[in-house]
């Protein structure tokens, strides 16, 4: 290399090196000086707000893509969490408690079919989840005699603080979403479990060889990440006070898009719970900030899909330069 | 012969930190088969890729045919009729014969593709030039490695214009008897006066084909051998390693034998007859056969990869249920499998989440990994395996063939397995290494543990193992002690030449 290039070089270096970084705080300062509303302390807050249950559904989609697999079915995991609950406190009259245990397990339900599927009859993933979508979708359709929403006035007020309240001045899904992010990144990234899980994901056949039990593994990530999915499910419902069948279906392409953004930022491409968050921060900022220019709806999706492609190509570069 | 069919000298090529070439030099002459031989990480493969005009080199001069090609690219290379074999052979397995050889180069007729033509001409090719009878219209999945591998050479050589054809590795995934059929196409191509570059590990194959042997170590040309004869193979070993490898195999230790593995009437029902063997401990025992001898099905089944039909496996007189690995591995039975990279590794992690993946539980508290306690496990594995870098969180992808065996050994040498199986222990580990590995094969049946060797290289069986069990067509047809033996008789029982018992009555 000679000297001539060597600022060149070092600019190229900084952008590999901090690359998503820079195209994040762009986009940040680019919407502050488009709206000055954008950096006020409200929306900021709406932003983390916004992306709750965006992230809690990408924290069970991360555990299934660590696995190998990905799942197509989690909005259907959030439906049944949600459908679940409100029918627990109105037809059965169950406490918010009750009720929230009652979501969890109606999502468990959609996991555990998922894992049937996968490890039972040997399907795909991909397609084993598709089918879980069709059939969940076609359920909460005849269950509600063909889509009409379950609403609930009566609502326990605890149950609604799980999307109204706070902790602290912290609105109560933000700190669900934060202490979910918690547990899995622990496990995912400091426990044995989240070892194996990994190295199950990346190759199959030499983690069977080396003892460890991929079915045992896959069922249980297959139901912990629908459980997840239904939490997110309790707060959907509570924000709204109803059911609403297929509403979960709306979040499944920006869960994968987090996902994988996050991957991409790892320095060995790995889905992983911190590159997760980023990227559902990021998918927040943009929608958010997209909003706030007063972009047409049109216009919207196409700007969000360039964005991703350019941050995704430059964090592929990013790694790629690192490996050397 | 005698003239130059292309020469590198002086070739230097630096990556960040190696310097993979230095001052190396390389020359081909018009009509002979060279070998290039040298260790894993030597500069092999990076000189083929200088010649090929794939790397520019730092410093050095590429000619062909006696003119300079300054720089070589891949064009004016294939240009100047040079051709490149590659290990992997890159055939779609969903088309023809015809369709491979011609893929990218197809031939047009007044209506559109040629076809016949084009049968035709792949035909006459691989029967004539090669020696290989097959229909045009045989679909890829169909042939065997041999044929595909004559194919893919087919494909390289088809427009007539080969006057080098470098070939790498190419015997690497053959079982020995389909090594004979390539080993013929390139006695065909030399007799049609085609220079050939042959690159191997297989030091019996260089011996047997190659004129002259150019011999690399660590990225420089240490020697060039004429007048090759079966007997070049020691020296090509000193040339290459540096030092005298005299004894490949430690001495057999003076090991005390007593009751261990017992496998009775075990089968799976469909690719091997039931069989029963048994492993003492502090006993290596070998397992001879062909691919398709249904040696590999039978090693998969006892570790639970596959499931069985019947049969009883016990240890020290307990029954061992195991129908799946995990189990096997948690009743002290372990499998360092056949395809390393991928059954045997998860490349892209590092050395150190590779060596832990078996114990876990022993670098973790209530299920939180101790990374620190992992990291200092795994290196005291490295040192005393002397695995290379000496690097725990080195990426396991990065690492040589050799070295990346001894990650997988260095797994199970932490876990505290009484029996283990090797599957073809030494497929693409270089010399070096492949003697530490028969070492710690020998230490681990000193310690006392009962050691199964499947292996297809009758010479490492002969050399390592105590006893040899024999299978042919999915049957197990007869046991050896191996002293008593030779590589020719294994080869010939093996094969089935002479049966087993006209093998021990013999002897």
């Amino acid at each position: 290399m000679s000297d001539a290039s060597a600022p060149t070089n070092l600019l190229i270096n900084i952008i590999l090196r901090f690359g998503f970084l820079i195209v994040f705080a762009a986009f940040f300062a680019l919407f502050a000086f488009w709206n000055p509303v954008f950096v006020q302390g409200g929306n900021l807050m709406n932003i983390v707000e916004g992306s709750a249950v965006l992230m809690i559904l990408a924290l069970g989609m991360t555990l299934i893509v660590a696995t190998g697999g990905i799942d197509l079915s989690i909005g259907i995991a959030l439906d049944f969490g949600a459908a679940f609950a409100v029918v627990a406190m109105k037809s059965y009259g169950l406490d918010w408690f009750g009720a929230a245990c009652a979501g969890v397990i109606g999502g468990s339900i959609v996991g555990l079919f998922n894992a049937l599927l996968v490890v039972g009859l040997k399907i795909s993933p991909f397609l084993a989840t598709l089918s879980t979508f069709f059939i969940g979708s076609s359920v909460q359709r005849i269950f509600t005699n063909g889509g009409g929403p379950i609403s609930h006035r009566r609502m326990p007020e605890e149950f609604r603080n799980l999307a109204l309240g706070d902790v602290f001045g912290v609105p109560t899904e933000a700190v669900i979403a934060f202490v979910l992010v918690v547990i899995y990144f622990i496990v995912l990234e400091r426990s044995i479990w989240g070892r194996r899980i990994h190295a199950m994901g990346m190759q199959r056949s030499a983690a069977v060889v080396a003892g460890i039990r991929v079915n045992r593994i896959l069922i249980l990530c297959f139901v912990a990440a629908a459980a997840t999915c239904a939490i997110a499910g309790l707060i959907a419902a509570a924000n709204i006070r109803m059911f609403t069948p297929l509403s979960g279906f709306s979040y499944l392409l920006d869960a994968i898009a987090a996902v994988f953004i996050g991957a991409a930022l790892h320095s060995r491409g790995r889905p992983n719970i911190p590159g997760t968050v980023m990227g559902v921060l990021f998918l927040g900022m943009v929608a958010n900030g997209l909003n706030l220019m007063g972009l047409n709806f049109n216009t919207k999706d196409a700007l969000q899909g360039i964005i991703l492609v350019s941050a995704l190509a430059l964090a592929v570069a990013q790694r790629k330069a690192r490996n050397g | 012969m005698g003239q130059s069919a292309f020469r590198l000298s002086g070739i230097t090529k630096e990556f960040p930190g190696v310097r993979a070439l230095d001052d190396a030099s390389l020359e081909v002459l018009a009509g002979e088969v060279h070998g290039l031989v040298g260790e894993n990480g030597a500069g092999k493969s990076t000189v083929i890729k200088v010649l090929a005009g794939v790397y520019q080199p730092e410093a050095g001069k590429v000619e062909v045919d006696g003119q300079l090609l300054s720089p070589a690219t891949p064009a004016n290379v294939h240009a100047a009729g040079v051709r490149f074999i590659h290990q992997e052979l890159h055939l779609v397995p969903h088309f023809t014969v015809t369709e491979s050889v011609f893929m990218g180069q197809e031939r047009r007729g007044p209506f559109g593709l040629a076809k016949r033509e084009m049968r035709k001409a792949a035909e006459t090719f691989l029967r004539d030039t090669l020696g290989l009878d097959v229909s045009g219209n045989r679909l890829i999945r169909d042939l065997g490695t041999a044929e595909r591998k004559l194919v893919q050479v087919a494909r390289a050589l088809i427009d007539g214009d080969a006057k080098v054809v470098v070939f790498d590795e190419p015997t690497a995934p053959l079982a020995s008897n389909e090594v004979d059929i390539v080993m013929g196409a390139i006695a065909r191509l030399k007799a049609q006066g085609i220079a050939i570059l042959y690159v191997s590990h297989y030091l019996s194959e260089i011996t047997d084909i190659c004129d002259r042997v150019t011999v690399f170590r660590q990225g420089q040309t240490v020697g060039v051998f004429d007048n090759i004869t079966a007997d070049s193979a020691g020296d090509l070993v000193f040339a290459m390693v540096g030092r005298n490898i005299t004894d490949m195999f430690p001495p057999k230790g003076d090991r005390v034998v007593s009751d261990g593995l017992q496998i009775t009437d075990f089968t799976d029902g469909q690719k091997f007859a039931p069989l029963t063997m048994s492993v003492g401990k502090g006993e290596i025992v070998g397992i001879a056969g062909l691919i398709g001898s249904g040696r590999e099905e039978f090693v998969d089944t006892l570790y639970g990869l596959r499931r069985r039909k019947m049969g009883a496996v016990s240890f020290e007189g307990a029954d061992l249920t195991i129908t799946t690995a995990a189990q096997a591995v948690r009743s002290g039975l372990v499998l360092v499998p056949r395809d390393r990279r991928h059954d045997g590794l998860v490349l892209s992690m590092s050395v150190a989440e590779n060596v832990t993946l078996a114990t876990l539980e022993d670098n973790a508290v209530m299920g939180l990994e101790n990374r620190n306690a992992a990291r200092k496990a795994t290196l005291a594995q490295v040192q005393s395996l002397d695995i290379r870098p000496p690097n725990p969180d080195a990426i396991t992808r990065l690492l040589s063939g050799g070295n990346q065996q001894k990650v997988v050994l260095a797994r199970w040498l932490s876990t505290s397995a009484r029996i283990f199986i090797f599957d073809e222990p030494t497929v693409g580990v270089d010399v070096g290494a492949k003697a530490e590995i028969y070492q710690l094969i020998e230490e681990l049946a000193g310690e006392g543990a009962c050691v199964i060797v499947s292996s297809s290289d009758p010479v490492e069986l002969q050399g390592v193992c105590d006893r040899i069990v024999v299978m042919t067509r999915g049957a197990l047809v007869g046991e050896m002690q191996a002293d008593a033996i030779s590589v020719d008789d294994l080869v010939a029982a093996t094969t089935g030449a002479s049966s087993v018992e006209e093998i021990r009555n013999a002897s």
